[in-house]
């Protein structure tokens, strides 16, 4: 009888070791850091980054201006990883500029230098170091 | 002698067709219209067509032109006053007698017979009153008419006019060789100059006779004389003979002999070689006159594509033939009448080349391909698909001074197109028509359509084409 107590416990116990593990590894008690995922607080496009902060955004800019920039605030950022604003007119790839992030905040941006042969419409795809699409930024360029 | 077996060769069946159906077709025209005075009226036309032919090729401009404009008019003319005439030749009741045979000769009025009858009750003063339409329809102008039907015999209208007979005071109407109608009311002519001493019979019989082209024979019962009238003209008849040169006269009658009747049959024959000949010298001038050439540049239609695919591309959208025939027909061509057909029935997803063989090239008959260009064709052929795109803006022009545009939305921001799959795959977004900026003044919406290109692309049923941009500027 007292044998038979002891393989209960023995089986009990691994099951609860079980499910804690699998809890474990959805996250559940592997600790706040590896939670967290990085995420785009803000994004705009704007004809100058002053002091860490964007100025004059717009969704419209005049080829007059000279050049554009993409700023980006991400917060939390997880982990140093970096990100790639990726710079499309209609839909050609035209500029890819990587950008690297450290924890726990980060501000950051790319710019381009605007020619006459630029009018239309563009998109500012930004991605994270695995490719995937954090956001997409839509703007044109005209006289 | 060479020559001429390369040409005998050259003849298909379809031209020996060609040529005797025409030419049977214009024998019966003349067989036909041949005993019409409007026959004589359309080969008239035909002489001024061959002159306006001829001013036109020795370069006399105005003088075709005119003959031109007579030909046309006339032509009119003929139709309008010939109506009844032509309506009278086609209005047959065999229709086998349209294209076969000799045209039956009318049955005509037993002259003699009548000749003697009415002469006969002249002499026993029976008054008779027997009217012979012409060409023009009567019945507007008579009434009360008896419906007789009934065959010509001297007895027969002897009994007709006896005096206790209830329609002997009415007319009588004679149309081929029987009695059409009997007791008919004739119109009475209001002439003033007509003597005292004629009485109803004889003011029925002017008043028929001035209204239409009917010949009108009255028996006077009083006086027992004969008289004749047609128009305005009463004449007097003593004589059987000269009544029966009247009525001959007058429904056209000739008396033919044997040697009539063959005469007849050679001009029939004459006729016959006549519009073979025609017709073939006709043919030979259209169909085997001097070549000349001809360059179109014609349209390829895709046949039998698979619903389910659309053509991405083809490396040209028309080809250049050069065809050849004689210049009556190269004349008349029109790039319309050749088509360039590609049977896409056998084709698959992606590249697809086609040989253009002449077998692909449609044309009208005597028109000959010398030359074509290009002689292959590349088309490539996509599976359509769906794809949901994101919708953008294409701003054009300048926004005003000191205006900034900080926000735009748009809805739907996405549409679902469709499309070849592989060009959808190379498009990630759906763009609006041009908006120009000049015109934004403050914070508005506008509604634009989607610019799709390529065009094959299209929204996707339940998808609005129709875009509402919300742009706030400062």
């Amino acid at each position: 009888m007292v044998y038979f107590q002891k393989w209960k416990v023995v089986i009990g116990g691994a099951a609860i070791l079980l499910c804690l593990g699998a809890f474990c590894d959805k996250g559940g008690l592997s600790g706040a850091a590896s939670a967290e995922k990085l995420v785009i607080s803000s994004a705009v496009l704007c004809e100058d980054v002053q002091e860490r902060q964007p100025l004059y955004e717009g969704v419209v800019f005049s080829i007059g201006i000279g050049k554009i920039f993409c700023y980006t605030l991400f917060d939390p950022v997880p982990e140093k990883t970096y990100i790639t604003h990726n710079w499309y007119n209609r839909d050609n790839l035209t500029t890819k500029i990587k950008l690297s992030l450290q924890p726990p905040r980060w501000t950051t941006y790319s710019a381009i230098q605007l020619r006459e042969s630029d009018k239309g419409p563009w998109r500012v795809e930004i991605t994270d170091s695995e490719g995937r699409i954090l956001q997409v930024l839509r703007f044109s360029v005209t006289e | 002698m060479d020559g001429f077996l390369i040409f005998l060769q050259s003849i298909r069946w379809q031209d020996i067709v060609d040529i005797t159906l025409c030419s049977y077709i214009l024998f019966r025209c003349y067989v036909i219209f041949r005993i019409t005075k409007a026959f004589r009226i359309l080969i008239g036309l035909a002489f001024l067509w061959i002159f306006q032919r001829f001013a036109v090729s020795i370069g006399l401009i105005v003088t075709s032109w005119v003959i031109q404009g007579i030909t046309a008019v006339a032509a009119l003319i003929i139709i309008v006053v010939f109506r009844n005439e032509i309506r009278s030749v086609l209005q047959v009741k065999n229709i086998k007698a349209l294209f076969w045979g000799l045209p039956q000769q009318p049955f005509h009025a037993p002259i003699q017979i009548i000749a003697d009858s009415v002469m006969d009750l002249a002499r026993k003063r029976i008054g008779a009153l027997i009217a012979f339409p012409g060409k023009e329809d009567i019945n507007e102008k008579i009434q009360n008419g008896i419906l007789w039907d009934g065959a010509i015999s001297k007895e027969m209208i002897t009994s007709i006019f006896w005096e206790d007979n209830p329609v002997h005071d009415g007319a009588i109407i004679i149309e081929g060789d029987r009695i059409h109608e009997v007791g008919v009311i004739l119109p009475l002519s209001h002439r003033q100059e007509l003597p005292s001493y004629y009485g109803t019979r004889h003011r029925a019989a002017v008043g028929l006779a001035e209204s239409t082209d009917s010949l009108v024979v009255v028996v006077s019962e009083e006086r027992g004389t004969v008289q004749i009238v047609k128009g305005s003209t009463i004449t007097p008849v003593l004589k059987k003979d000269d009544l029966e040169k009247h009525l001959q006269q007058h429904l056209g009658l000739v008396i033919r002999d044997p040697s009539d009747q063959k005469k007849e049959k050679n001009e029939i024959r004459i006729a016959a070689m006549v519009a073979v000949i025609f017709i073939t010298s006709v043919w030979f001038t259209i169909a085997r006159g001097l070549d000349s050439l001809v360059t179109f540049e014609i349209p390829i239609e895709y046949m039998n594509r698979n619903p389910g695919m659309e053509i991405l591309d083809a490396s040209v959208n028309s080809i250049k033939i050069q065809l050849a025939g004689s210049v009556p027909l190269t004349r008349s061509l029109r790039p319309d009448h050749v088509r360039v057909k590609i049977d896409l029935g056998k084709s698959v997803v992606g590249q697809n080349i086609y040989t253009i063989t002449n077998e692909n090239i449609s044309l009208p008959p005597g028109i000959f391909i010398k030359s074509f260009n290009p002689a292959v064709v590349d088309v490539t052929l996509d599976v359509l698909d769906k794809k949901n795109l994101p919708v953008q803006v294409d701003w054009t022009g300048k926004l005003p001074e000191n205006l900034r545009m900080e926000k735009v939305t748009i809805e739907p921001s996405i549409v679902q197109i469709i499309g070849g799959r592989q060009l959808l795959n190379n498009i990630t977004t759906a763009y609006t028509e041009k908006i120009p900026l000049e015109s934004i003044q403050s914070s508005r919406t506008i509604i634009v359509n989607l610019a799709l290109s390529p065009a094959s692309l299209k929204v996707a049923p339940g998808f609005k084409d129709k875009i509402t941009v919300e742009c706030s500027v400062k």
